[in-house]
């Protein structure tokens, strides 16, 4: 009984082979067997959101998926958000507004929020605090967050 | 979590044939959100064998077939948040998926999860039994339909056996002009448990009388059911502010009459009725 499979999926969009067992979670899949501790464990219940990935392009709590349910899917992790050394324009304007203290919910945070930029180019505040909603953070009060986010909607939007 | 074997279904049939194999010893698992945080309990009952479900392609659609809705299990709630379909045949069922969870838990989290783990506060059942739905379950031995109001014992069991799928949720759509509306009471706005709900249809003819209405509580009893003698109060008559506060003391009434009071009854008994009343109103929100 659960033996290791073999599994293979997109990872930050590089093809990965790994071995796991069957009853261990994306999250310890990640952080324990890959390596890529960018992805924070919190509650590990789906409550607070600091373990966020997107899968298949979807905000999802990694400590809620099966880690064989991601074979051959694809899933975007903080490391994958832009190339080694550089960052994306929501990292950078989570720096500039301030949106970052502890840091800790951070990731989370930007992947939520990556899922919404990418599928709604100008959102209003309502659907930015909406997008958020799962993540939670205990040092900002998240109006920096929110400021954040709407920067860098606006900048990748003119950028286009 | 407790090691277990694995099994991918990759169609309905292999789906069902694990389950006709391994019974009792066996889950099916689809979205996980509410599967993975309970095997992580201390003390779970992690299943021997769990059966994915979750690339099973042909249980994640929304139809129209003439004028009834079919919904695939594996549909999520965000599916059925963005679905033009839900939206114009049962707007109610969009209102109750989008209270759940969060955006990550709605991405993840399905209908059908949500139908068979069968929590008292599971938010699409109240919508679903206002719309008279029926689910399809699914064996080695062939196909069965149940009403779903008539698919739980108590919260968490179904009359569904253990070699059963859950393979297809189907209902009338809302006749046109037909509203409807979900109002949900939790402790916070986000990642919310539903402490109570309702979910209310009501359709007035051309005359502008209530000619259908249905007001299904959540959360509130061991299992769902209409609040038909609330019902009966709308039916034939204008609606109006009174019409729906006098309903919700209906219900309000029923349903301490079948829980029985409490402790907590003197909070509940207003409560719900503001509830139904509301939800009532907001049917005839011109913004919702």
């Amino acid at each position: 009984m659960n033996p290791t499979i073999t599994l293979s999926f997109t990872l930050n969009g590089r093809p990965q082979r790994v071995d796991v067992s069957p009853n261990r979670t994306l999250l310890d899949l990640l952080r324990e067997e890959i390596g890529l501790t960018g992805t924070k464990r919190g509650c590990d219940v789906g409550e607070c959101g600091a373990c966020t990935v997107l899968l298949d392009g979807r905000a999802v709590n990694s400590c809620l998926v099966l880690a064989p349910q991601v074979a051959g899917r694809e899933v975007v992790t903080v490391e994958g958000l832009a190339p080694l050394g550089t960052l994306a324009p929501l990292q950078e304007a989570f720096i500039h507004h301030g949106a970052v203290q502890c840091g800790f919910c951070t990731p989370g945070m930007l992947m939520s929020a990556k899922d919404l930029l990418d599928h709604s180019a100008r959102p209003p505040e309502r659907e930015i605090r909406e997008a958020i909603a799962g993540n939670l953070c205990r040092c900002t009060g998240y109006q920096q967050i929110v400021e954040a986010i709407e920067d860098a909607a606006r900048r990748t939007h003119e950028a286009r | 979590m407790r090691p277990f074997s694995y099994i991918v279904a990759g169609s309905v049939q292999e789906a069902v044939a694990a389950l006709h194999e391994h019974g009792r010893d066996a889950r099916v698992l689809a979205g996980g959100t509410d599967l993975l945080v309970e095997w992580r309990h201390p003390g779970a009952r992690v299943p021997r064998v769990v059966v994915d479900i979750s690339r099973i392609e042909s249980l994640r659609d929304i139809s129209l077939e003439g004028r009834d809705v079919l919904l695939g299990p594996l549909t999520t709630h965000a599916e059925l948040i963005r679905s033009g379909v839900i939206r114009s045949e049962a707007a109610f069922l969009a209102s109750a998926a989008s209270t759940i969870g969060s955006p990550q838990i709605r991405n993840r989290g399905t209908l059908g999860g949500n139908i068979m783990n069968g929590a008292a506060c599971a938010d699409t059942v109240p919508p679903l039994i206002a719309l008279g739905a029926r689910v399809t379950l699914s064996s080695v031995d062939g196909e069965r339909d149940c009403h779903l109001s008539g698919f739980y014992n108590k919260p968490y069991t179904t009359v569904a056996n253990p070699n059963e799928l859950l393979t297809q949720v189907r209902f009338p759509a809302l006749p046109r002009g037909t509203k409807s509306a979900f109002t949900k009471l939790g402790r916070r706005n986000a990642l919310s448990i539903s402490r109570l709900s309702v979910a209310a249809v009501v359709a007035v003819d051309e005359t502008g009388v209530i000619t259908d209405a249905r007001i299904v509580p959540g959360a509130a009893q061991t299992v769902w059911k209409r609040a038909m003698e609330a019902e009966k109060i709308l039916i034939g008559n204008p609606p109006s502010v009174a019409l729906f506060a006098e309903a919700g003391r209906v219900v309000s009434g029923v349903l301490i009459r079948e829980t029985g009071r409490r402790w907590s009854t003197e909070y509940k008994e207003p409560v719900i009725a503001a509830l139904v009343r509301r939800t009532l109103e907001k049917c005839f929100a011109v913004n919702d």
